[in-house]
């Protein structure tokens, strides 16, 4: 059983897209927890480590996400949690690449069809074994 | 990542918070490791509360205003959402009513899917509720599912039930039929802005009297904390009540039972589901799972 986080950090209240992931996570078998939104890098950090995911979703739409995504990532490895993150958003293509060389696996932008976050997400766990 | 009994033993004796959330995720994987790592720790009575009612009455709300009126006390928060009998996943949105908690060190939320439980709980409750009382808890909150009618496995699991109702549930004939009212210890009307809650409370402290009951009735605001304060008290004075009459060790007696009963349906329903599901004859499927249940 795959147990995903979906997150909305920062101020923006756009959340069509983070509740149309966590709906087609969870019509794929896995069990999506959904934080609401206007969350603080600590309040989602906190979260996934006590709820003990196999991964984090991180949906932003505000154009904050060089500040917030790192800082999300800085506090996971600060608490020694190896939780991969992915992104997804309004993203520029030079910001995404930036936040892949700082570890997320990866970046939707608009248009993702959910399947191929679905089989990436699965794919992911498969070569990991766990 | 692969971590030892021993160093979550150790992690949690230390009230390591990622310990404890993987002794949490071995309850759901694997509940003989999770029976072993809990008997091998310190254990404290906390007062475990069921929070029960219908979906969207306020239970996480409500929850969340406990949480917020009680930040000198450790409280865990269990909240267990509907799997789908389809894909088998689930949409767990109980936190997010709890979130200003979220970075609170004396609280700790974990969300729970139902996997195919009955009863609004999930198949892990047992294992989960004595593992909150390892992680020096004074109260243990559980969020069951939206309930119905006759959703009552709560009360084997809880020291005292809390049932919420609102002003929209139905006429009092509701209130009187039997199942979830019965299992009640305490009766939240919520929603107390709407003044339909207040002949609600009047009915339902009728209906309490006729049958000779003494159960408190409290009008509440969950979104505003109104009534809150009283619902805490309530809590704080029936436990130290039934602390003091017996009737806390008597049920924490039966949940010994009632958890070994949840641990063999478990262990069943793992092997009913390895058995080929088109198989048509009942006495075959009966005798594949004695095999089954025997060779472990």
């Amino acid at each position: 059983m795959i147990k995903v986080l979906i997150s909305k950090p920062g101020l923006d209240g756009h959340d069509r897209g983070a509740k149309v992931i966590a709906r087609a996570l969870r019509d794929a078998g896995m069990e999506v927890i959904y934080t609401g939104i206007r969350q603080t890098p600590e309040q989602i950090v906190q979260t996934a480590i006590d709820e003990d995911v196999d991964i984090l979703g991180v949906s932003i739409l505000s154009g904050a996400h060089m500040k917030l995504v790192p800082k999300i990532l800085e506090l996971l490895k600060e608490k020694g949690s190896k939780i991969p993150v992915f992104v997804g958003g309004i993203i520029p293509e030079d910001d995404a690449i930036e936040l892949k060389k700082l570890g997320v696996i990866e970046v939707y932008g608009p248009g993702t069809p959910t399947s191929e976050i679905i089989d990436k997400i699965k794919g992911y766990f498969e070569n990991a074994n766990i | 990542m692969q971590i030892s009994e021993s160093q979550i033993i150790n992690g949690i004796s230390s009230k390591d918070r990622k310990s404890f959330a993987k002794l949490l995720s071995i309850c759901e994987s694997d509940p003989v490791a999770a029976n072993r790592i809990i008997s091998r720790l310190q254990r404290k009575d906390a007062h475990v509360v069921g929070i029960t009612g219908s979906p969207g009455v306020g239970k996480s709300s409500i929850i969340n205003a406990i949480l917020s009126k009680s930040s000198n006390r450790r409280v865990g928060v269990i909240a267990v959402d509907p799997s789908s009998p389809f894909s088998g996943g689930a949409l767990l949105g109980d936190r997010i009513r709890m979130q200003s908690h979220a970075t609170d060190q004396n609280v700790f939320i974990r969300s729970f899917a139902s996997r195919g439980a009955l009863g609004g709980l999930s198949p892990s409750i047992f294992e989960v509720c004595d593992a909150f009382e390892t992680f020096d808890m004074d109260m243990v909150l559980i969020e069951t599912v939206g309930v119905g009618q006759s959703d009552t496995e709560v009360a084997n699991i809880a020291d005292t039930v809390v049932l919420l109702l609102s002003p929209d549930g139905g006429d009092e004939i509701q209130m009187m039929k039997a199942g979830i009212m019965e299992i009640a210890d305490i009766f939240v009307v919520n929603k107390s802005d709407n003044p339909a809650s207040i002949s609600l409370k009047t009915k339902l402290e009728g209906i309490i009297k006729f049958g000779g009951k003494d159960i408190p009735v409290i009008l509440a605001n969950s979104i505003t904390g109104d009534g809150v304060e009283d619902l805490i008290k309530a809590l704080d004075s029936r436990f130290e009540r039934i602390k003091a009459d017996g009737t806390f060790a008597t049920k924490r007696k039966k949940r010994v039972f009632f958890h070994a009963q949840s641990f063999l349906r478990r262990k069943i329903d793992t092997i009913m589901q390895s058995i080929h599901s088109e198989e048509t004859d009942i006495e075959k499927i009966e005798k594949e799972l004695m095999k089954k249940l025997c060779s472990k």
